[in-house]
């Protein structure tokens, strides 16, 4: 399937279920993404009915957190936090300012570091977002730190493993658990698959170029150094693919190579002229 | 030769990722300019994979030094170290250098456990661990005090278009 068709079936599988949530979007995009709204139904139901609506019109902002949270516990049990408070306070700290900046300031965000030598960063719907040790030791200032954390926050403000979320299971069981089951993790977790595994899948490629693009607008909107991001995509970009601390990563994630590439495309000569802070003094270093 | 010269400062560094080595490929065909501006006089154009020497950087720019000439790159337009490689040689260096003894055949999955699908796939709900998280949590006028000490000022700016 074409990946634009395919993007807006997923953004109107997104806008169908977040009419309770905080959801703007212009009004040319939602005629759209209707539209493709009804082609997913039609899609998912063979055309037959329209029963899958009401379904679909279930994800609140309260669900979707609900969802994350539980997304979250199961990463923690995988790799628990990094024992270190203040740089626990540090990362949320940054993280808090550039979601600021986001059109969901008002989720509860949270940020934490957790212990893997790996390199990676995860998030989960809500608002839920880690990096590993691993990528922490790789940065080198708070720009870095906060572009990195502005990629993540790119996929929770988009909704981006939500969609998965709702293409795999939400369409199939109808929504309706969901909505009442705020509170019940068992439920919950019936409907996000196994453990934290939704974070370990790969997004549409184009998702991964949005966040990426998403993550240097946030972090100039933050006052940040726009190409801090390019930055870290040039380190990871320097470990070898069979590199094991970066299997994962390279596994779910377009090369670095050409994230740089789409980047440069579309920043082109937008941030020219434009200065934004490092801030490598108050980079809050850990032990290797 | 350079690609052995890094591989060997690399495994020197223990896989410390080679941003001390600032030589770089061009990912892309791009301009050459005389200064750090879009705008500025074209000195020469680089080609997908021509090696440069970079000298700074400027904001979202690098001063480099190539076979066709000496003048300003953007910073997205070059790859620094060297381009993308497979499981060469350097490759295989860099395995060995980070711990993992290979000729460039290793498998990732030897040896190193990292946070991998199946460790994921597995994970148990982590109560204590969730909470502890989540008393780290930021509100907004406390990120806005955190801002405002590092001199960050909010500014707007529109989101980008994808290319093409």
């Amino acid at each position: 399937m074409n990946t634009i068709i395919k993007f807006l079936l997923a953004a109107g599988l997104a806008l169908g279920c977040g009419t309770a949530s905080s959801l703007d979007l212009g009004e040319e995009l939602k005629k759209a993404v209707k539209e493709g709204v009804q082609q997913q139904i039609e899609a998912t139901t063979g055309g037959s009915s329209r029963s899958a609506l009401p379904g679909l019109g279930s994800t609140s902002q309260e669900d979707e957190i609900a969802i994350g949270r539980q997304i979250a516990g199961n990463l923690l049990g995988a790799s628990a936090l990094v024992k270190d408070a203040r740089l626990q306070k540090y990362v949320n700290n940054v993280g808090r300012w550039v979601a600021s900046q986001s059109e969901r300031p008002d989720l509860p965000w949270h940020f934490g570091v957790i212990e893997s030598n790996d390199v990676n960063a995860f998030a989960a719907p809500g608002g839920y977002i880690f990096l590993t040790r691993g990528l922490y030791r790789l940065l080198r200032n708070e720009a870095e730190l906060a572009g990195v954390l502005g990629h993540e926050i790119g996929h929770v403000i988009r909704q981006h493993h939500l969609k998965i979320l709702q293409q795999s299971r939400l369409v199939d069981l109808g929504g309706k658990l969901l909505a009442k089951q705020v509170g019940g993790s068992d439920k919950v977790q019936q409907l996000i698959g196994s453990g934290a595994e939704v974070v370990a899948r790969s997004l549409d490629k184009n998702a991964e170029f949005e966040a990426d693009r998403i993550a240097v607008v946030l972090a100039t909107r933050s006052g940040y150094d726009a190409f801090a991001l390019p930055e870290v995509l040039q380190q990871i970009g320097h470990f070898a693919k069979d590199d094991g601390s970066v299997a994962l990563l390279f596994k779910t994630h377009p090369h670095p190579d050409d994230r740089l590439e789409k980047l440069g495309g579309s920043m082109s000569d937008r941030f020219d002229g434009i200065k934004g802070q490092t801030l490598a003094t108050r980079f809050y270093r850990i032990k290797p | 030769m350079k690609l052995i010269r890094l591989g060997f400062m690399l495994g020197a560094l223990m896989a410390i990722p080679a941003h001390a080595a600032e030589t770089g490929t061009a990912l892309k065909a791009d301009a050459i300019k005389a200064e750090p501006f879009n705008d500025a006089r074209t000195v020469a154009t680089l080609a997908a994979g021509d090696k440069v020497e970079i000298v700074k950087k400027n904001g979202g720019w690098l001063q480099v030094k190539s076979a066709k000439g000496k003048g300003w790159v953007r910073m997205l337009s070059v790859r620094k170290g060297e381009a993308r490689k497979g499981t060469g040689y350097a490759a295989g260096l860099l395995g060995m250098a980070s711990g993992r003894a290979g000729t460039g055949k290793v498998v990732a999955t030897t040896g190193i456990r990292g946070l991998n699908e199946e460790e994921l796939k597995s994970a148990q709900f982590n109560a204590t661990e969730l909470q502890l998280a989540e008393s780290y949590a930021t509100g907004k006028p406390e990120a806005q005090k955190f801002a405002a000490q590092g001199k960050l000022v909010a500014r707007k700016f529109d989101y980008l278009s994808a290319p093409e």
